[in-house]
């Protein structure tokens, strides 16, 4: 009877009937995946890291874009205080 | 240095393919560490795999600091995530070895399947530590100090779980 059975000679059974255990078909195949989907670099991480790149790319396109709307505005400056002389001499 | 470490090395010289060799060399060992601890093929198999996918994230992030060898390192991952995953009582409802392929020796497959059943029945009213502990000692064959290493606990604490163990195990037959 199981119930009678010592602990130590139980253990022992149970060990030699789960001697022969051994991974389920495919289980080698199905860890490999999962490695390489690890191995992969994720959406987020290549967004990141082509943001990162473009980073340098932004940063002079949007001081340029700063510089070109000063000069535009002095530009825009100018023609109005002559249109204004000119209507005043008019 | 055996195959297990010259794996590891071509590992961290970055051929991520020797990987495979790691999983072959210790898949089965560690499916049945897994099985007898969690009690079933199936989330075993889940708690392997995940080992696996750590131990190559730290393999690859150079975390591993072999003061340990691979085989106790691999042990001690696998052990730490059943122990979490026993604690989480997280089992899917669909995870049964009823739905696993054995792709080996049928009989002998039932007959394991019915052993873990039974292991998993009657140590049941342990905590997952002393569960793991016993599981490493008598059916791992490990001793003491080794199992102290794997668990990463002083030898006193493992021979206090397993003292906790057997008494609890004795109480339950005493019961019965």
């Amino acid at each position: 009877m199981i119930e009678q059975e010592e602990t130590e000679q139980r253990l022992a059974r149970l060990s030699g009937a789960t001697d022969a255990l051994r991974p389920s078909a495919g289980f080698s195949a199905r860890v490999m995946l999962a490695i390489e989907r690890e191995a992969a670099p994720s959406f987020l991480e290549t967004t990141w890291f082509s943001a990162r790149r473009l980073l340098p790319v932004a940063a002079i396109a949007a001081a340029m874009a700063v510089v070109w709307a000063v000069q535009v505005d002095g530009y825009v400056d100018d023609e109005l205080a002559s249109s204004y002389a000119s209507m005043e001499l008019e | 240095m055996d195959i297990l470490e010259k794996a590891v090395d071509r590992v961290l010289s970055g051929d991520r393919s020797a990987f495979q060799q790691i999983v072959d060399a210790t898949s089965q060992k560690l499916v049945r560490l897994g099985a007898r601890i969690m009690g079933n093929q199936a989330d075993a198999e889940d708690v392997v795999q995940e080992a696996y996918v750590k131990a190559y994230r730290a393999l690859t992030a150079g975390e591993f600091d072999r003061r340990s060898s691979t085989s106790t390192w691999l042990y001690r991952i696998v052990v730490n995530g059943a122990i979490d995953a026993k604690r989480s009582r997280k089992r899917r409802a669909e995870a049964s070895d009823e739905q696993v392929d054995p792709g080996w020796d049928g009989a002998a497959f039932a007959e394991a399947r019915l052993a873990l059943t039974e292991i998993d029945d009657w140590l049941q009213a342990l905590p997952p530590d002393q569960r793991a502990a016993l599981v490493l000692q008598s059916m791992e064959g490990l001793n003491n100090s080794e199992i102290a290493q794997v668990m990463g606990v002083s030898e006193g604490a493992v021979e206090q779980r397993l003292v906790r163990a057997r008494a609890t195990l004795r109480q339950k037959r005493e019961q019965s």
